[in-house]
């Protein structure tokens, strides 16, 4: 395995295939607080090009988090698809790439080999790849999953229903709720991210959501975004809950910052489809993005885009309705501006869906970050042509909870009349019914949260 | 090649395709616009009305095509500018010795720098650390910490009542209160180092939250029992939105001396403290309190006047 | 733009060797002779008959088989249906294949439909065959080796089109085939010296843009 090359007679050597996939990363400030960035633009391409020559069996062997210290880097292995695996494991990185942007590479195929593939090797190539490689390979990735709608059909854009309230007033939750609706948004899922953490509230939201969506008989999902264990204890109270969520991190020690295993997960898991009010087959949502592990001091010298892909090894595992990036949540220290926002978002959506998995993106800023409302206007319609399974909605895109700039309401039927998507069939079968929508054009009633029953 | 092809390109170029393009169709007639097509409404829509007695978040506000009337887009981008103004303010050196504080400083020295390095924002510097060590209390249950975090606005503003209220609480049940203390350029883990420093069995630190939209006024609470280097997010319990229009400091203190009493109690903190039955929200709370609405930023033109009033 | 080419699309080809007997006298094939046989459906018709008696010019073949189907391409049975099904047949499969190379070569590189008007919704075929093979000799009840302008339009295109060439040039009419056709069109193959031919197809398809452009006479009171 070679770890140099180099560059108008400047030779670089590289420690390690973390270093190389390191060094081979876009400028992230993720890295740089880390201190394992490439030191200029020009090493940054001496590791690419030594990564392009490494084969897929390369990365297989050398996760990086070593197999003696990590759950997540021994489940990844004993758990791939070694047929899958054995059809691309002589490719080197570039030649992957090419084979991924051949026209003649297409969905179906691409879905089969997500199975042998090991999140290094989505990173990887995600590292090699310019920012309209990773919307064409995307486009082309086709992830169907269902629960009470069918989510990642070709030709269609969802969205997340985020009504967030500072202090969980469930009537208030109401209100954005029915707001959301009537503009066309939450065929993914209406989702609360709570502001108190008890089994008892999380049972109290799901009910009255329950509420809305069979008195209107919505065919769509919700969820109460609170920890794992609090779900599962809600669950025990008997609450409906069609979807159960859970944060993951890229490592075994960064799971651990949230609270989480890999067993608790598959008992949360196992509990959710004995009891969950949805249709399944997939009853779980995820959330990840870069940068958790570094902050959590569980990265291991690692980049934060392999760090991410690694998310969704763990995250396959569960066969999840929803995985979901949020991808300028965490702030400044990990993605400083608007073009590493932009470009951290494409990369999640890329691998996660190489990885087999239906992505979604939470295009979004805090307000500490460098990126303008322009600028993530820009990435949502980005992700549409990308093919992302679905974008956030909220009251003018504005988190009054969380306190950070995401999709509005207005921002979902916006990217859908753009590029001539729309909402899962079940939900625009729905939305057409009542009159919210006529086909791709906003219906009589569309706006107006009178058209449903209270 | 082809006879027939090259036959029927000449005739193309005999039948005028080199032909300059034609002159383009006259402009359609614009039909009469009336001075207003699209009114601005001059008073909010009833289900605006309704839901802002339960929620600030922004609904009812209608839509032009998929899009915001213009009104709408200008309070945006004002309640935008005030969040990034947020952000900008720095808390001045001296405030904490001018309102009786404990001064504390981290390892960071720029603005800049505590957004990009969080690392250094966890750390006390070498002067804070002996600071502390020669002139803070030791030994005692709980430490408050205030903190500018990411909005020194807040920490000014109702800091003070919330670490007073909080203060309060936690005397009123017994417990012995650290020295008080405000440090600059803060992040949420140097409660870790700070509470190891004056060996407390909780540390609590109030610092200002990330600004919301038209907002920089939040404060966010962080506990963590048994603090020492090395803690993690998940040994530690939180509470946000400490605000007027969330949960307001005084109902807040409340809050989180019930917070703090539990992992006094269970001696423990972060997922594995068991929060069933502690009912936060409604011991703290006293029944439901209505948000403030939102305030309206833009006026212009005939409309000025009335900011006034 | 006017008379931008539309190139026809092959939409299946097939072979057949040693066919069924019985399907061979039913196509129109001679079991004797024929062993072979290539199939095609194409988008285009008029091209296609073209491009069939191509083949016979360079390959040992016959075309046994060649129709359009009712309505044309927009209303075809199926996907791969299109507007003909032309049927070649030889003594060897070797033939039938330069049989079929020298078809679809003739359908890429020569004849094709024009549109004649900026919409692309009026159509014309203003072909000229240098020298006829020997299926649209027999067709036309020409000679193998002559020149023949091969006019297709829709119906009134067609035939202001058809007396614009015949005044045009020096020429004669060898078929007429007035409206409908199968395929609701009207065509005309005239014969004459190769130069005639070619400017009574180039009068005939200016005359067909400018029906299109003036669809009611301007004369009319």
């Amino acid at each position: 395995m070679n770890l140099s090359s180099s560059i108008r007679g400047v030779g670089y050597r590289f420690g390690s295939v973390k270093d190389v996939l390191a060094k081979s990363n876009p400028p992230k400030s993720g890295d740089d607080l880390a201190g394992i960035s490439a030191r200029d633009a020009v090493e940054r391409v001496a590791a690419r090009a030594v990564l392009a020559e490494l084969t897929l069996a390369d990365l297989r062997a050398n996760p990086v988090v070593p197999f003696e210290i990590d759950e997540l880097s021994r489940m990844v292995e004993s758990t791939l698809n070694e047929d899958a695996y054995s059809a691309v494991k002589h490719l080197s990185v570039g030649q992957f790439r090419e084979w991924l942007l051949e026209p003649t590479t297409r969905g179906p195929t691409l879905r089969a080999v997500a199975p042998g593939l090991t999140p290094e090797m989505a990173a990887a190539t995600c590292k090699l790849m310019s920012n309209m490689d990773l919307l064409t390979v995307g486009a082309k990735c086709e992830v169907v999953v269902r629960a009470n709608s069918t989510l990642g059909l070709p030709g269609r854009l969802s969205s997340r229903l985020q009504p967030n309230h500072p202090t969980d007033d469930v009537e208030g939750i109401l209100y954005s709720t029915r707001e959301g609706l009537s503009y066309g948004c939450g065929d993914a899922v209406i989702g609360v991210n709570p502001a108190t953490d008890t089994p008892e509230s999380t049972a109290q939201i799901l009910t009255r959501l329950h509420e809305v969506r069979v008195k209107n008989n919505i065919p769509t999902q919700h969820c109460v975004l609170s920890h794992v264990t609090v779900q599962m204890k809600a669950l025990d109270l008997g609450c409906p809950m069609d979807l159960m969520f859970q944060s993951m991190s890229g490592s075994e020690k960064g799971n651990r910052a949230f609270g989480i295993s890999i067993a608790l997960i598959d008992e949360a898991y196992a509990k959710m489809k004995a009891k969950t009010s949805n249709r399944g087959p997939n009853v779980m949502y995820f959330e990840t993005g870069q940068g958790s592990a570094l902050s959590s001091d569980a990265h291991h010298g690692a980049d934060q885009v392999t760090l991410e892909a690694r998310c969704y090894g763990f995250a396959r595992r569960y066969k999840p309705f929803l995985v979901n990036t949020v991808v300028g949540f965490i702030g400044p220290e990990y993605l400083e501006d608007g073009p590493q926002i932009t470009r951290a978002g494409l990369e999640d959506h890329f691998m996660g869906k190489l990885m087999g998995l239906p992505m979604g993106c939470d295009a979004c800023f805090t307000y500490h970050a460098r990126m303008t409302q322009d600028e993530v206007e820009s990435l949502k319609v980005l992700l549409g042509v990308a093919g992302c399974t679905y974008l956030m909605s909220m009251p003018v895109g504005d988190d009054i909870m969380l306190n950070y700039q995401s999709t509005s309401f207005h921002d979902i039927p916006s990217v859908r009349g753009l590029l001539g998507k729309r909402p899962t069939p079940e939900f625009d079968a729905w939305l057409n019914e009542v009159g919210i929508m006529d086909g791709l054009k906003p219906g009589e009633r569309f706006g107006d949260p009178g058209v449903l029953k209270r | 090649m082809s006879f027939t092809r090259t036959l029927i390109d000449n005739l193309r170029v005999k039948l005028g395709a080199m032909d300059p393009l034609p002159p383009p169709p006259p402009l359609p007639v614009v039909p009469y616009p009336p001075s207003r097509v699209f009114p601005t409404p001059r008073r909010r829509s009833a289900y605006a009305e309704a839901a802002a007695k339960h929620t600030t978040a922004l609904v009812g506000i209608g839509h032009v095509g998929t899009r915001y009337a213009t009104n709408v887009v200008l309070q945006f981008q004002a309640e935008l500018a005030v969040a990034h103004a947020a952000v900008g303010t720095e808390l001045p050196e001296g405030w904490a010795e001018a309102n009786g504080l404990l001064p504390l400083h981290s390892q960071v020295t720029s603005h800049r720098q505590f957004l990009l390095r969080p690392d250094l924002g966890r750390r006390l510097d070498a002067p804070s650390l002996s600071r502390l060590g020669e002139r803070a209390r030791r030994g005692i249950d709980i430490q408050p910490i205030l903190a500018d975090g990411l909005s020194a606005i807040a920490c000014m503003g109702s800091g003070l009542t919330l670490l007073g209220h909080f203060t309060r609480e936690c005397e009123a049940r017994g417990w012995s209160v650290g020295t008080p203390m405000c440090a600059r350029f803060a992040r949420v883990w140097l409660e870790d180092e700070i509470g190891e420093t004056v060996n407390c069995k909780v540390a609590a630190i109030l610092l200002g939250e990330r600004p919301g939209l038209g907002t920089g006024d939040g404060l966010s609470a962080y506990l963590v029992y048994n603090p020492k280097i090395g803690r993690s997010d998940g040994d530690r319990n939180m509470m946000s939105n400490i605000h007027a229009r969330g949960a307001p400091p005084e109902q807040a203190a409340r809050r989180l001396a019930v917070l703090a009493g539990a992992m006094l109690d269970q001696k423990t903190s972060g997922v594995p403290l068991n929060l069933h039955g502690l009912d936060l929200g409604h011991e703290a709370g006293g029944g439901y309190r209505a948000p403030e609405p939102r305030v309206r930023l833009v006026y212009s033109g005939s409309d000025s006047s009335k900011e006034k009033a | 733009m006017i008379l931008d080419r539309i190139v026809p699309r092959v939409l299946s080809v097939r072979r057949l060797p040693g066919a069924d007997p019985a399907l061979l006298a039913a196509y129109g094939a001679d079991p004797k002779r024929h062993y072979a046989l290539g199939l095609v459906t194409v988008d285009q018709d008029d091209p296609t008959y073209v491009a069939l008696d191509e083949a016979t010019k360079h390959a040992r073949v016959d075309v046994v088989f060649a129709k359009s189907f009712y309505a044309g391409s927009a209303h075809a049975s199926g996907a791969l249906s299109g507007e003909i099904l032309g049927v070649i047949a030889g003594a060897d499969m070797a033939d039938v294949d330069a049989g079929l190379h020298a078809l679809i070569r003739c359908l890429e590189h020569d004849a094709c439909f024009y549109t004649a008007n900026d919409a692309g919704t009026i159509t014309v075929f203003p072909h000229v065959v240098a020298s006829l093979g020997r299926y649209l000799s027999a067709q036309s009840g020409l000679s193998v080796g002559q020149s023949m302008a091969y006019l297709v339009a829709p119906p009134m295109e067609h035939t202001i089109g058809l007396d614009a060439a015949l005044k045009a040039a020096d020429v004669r009419a060898a078929r007429i085939f007035t409206p409908p056709t199968e395929t609701n069109f009207a065509a005309a193959w005239l014969s004459g010296e190769l130069t005639e031919c070619q400017a009574a197809a180039e009068a005939y398809a200016a005359a067909v843009v400018e029906v299109g452009r003036s669809a009611w006479d301007r004369n009319l009171i």
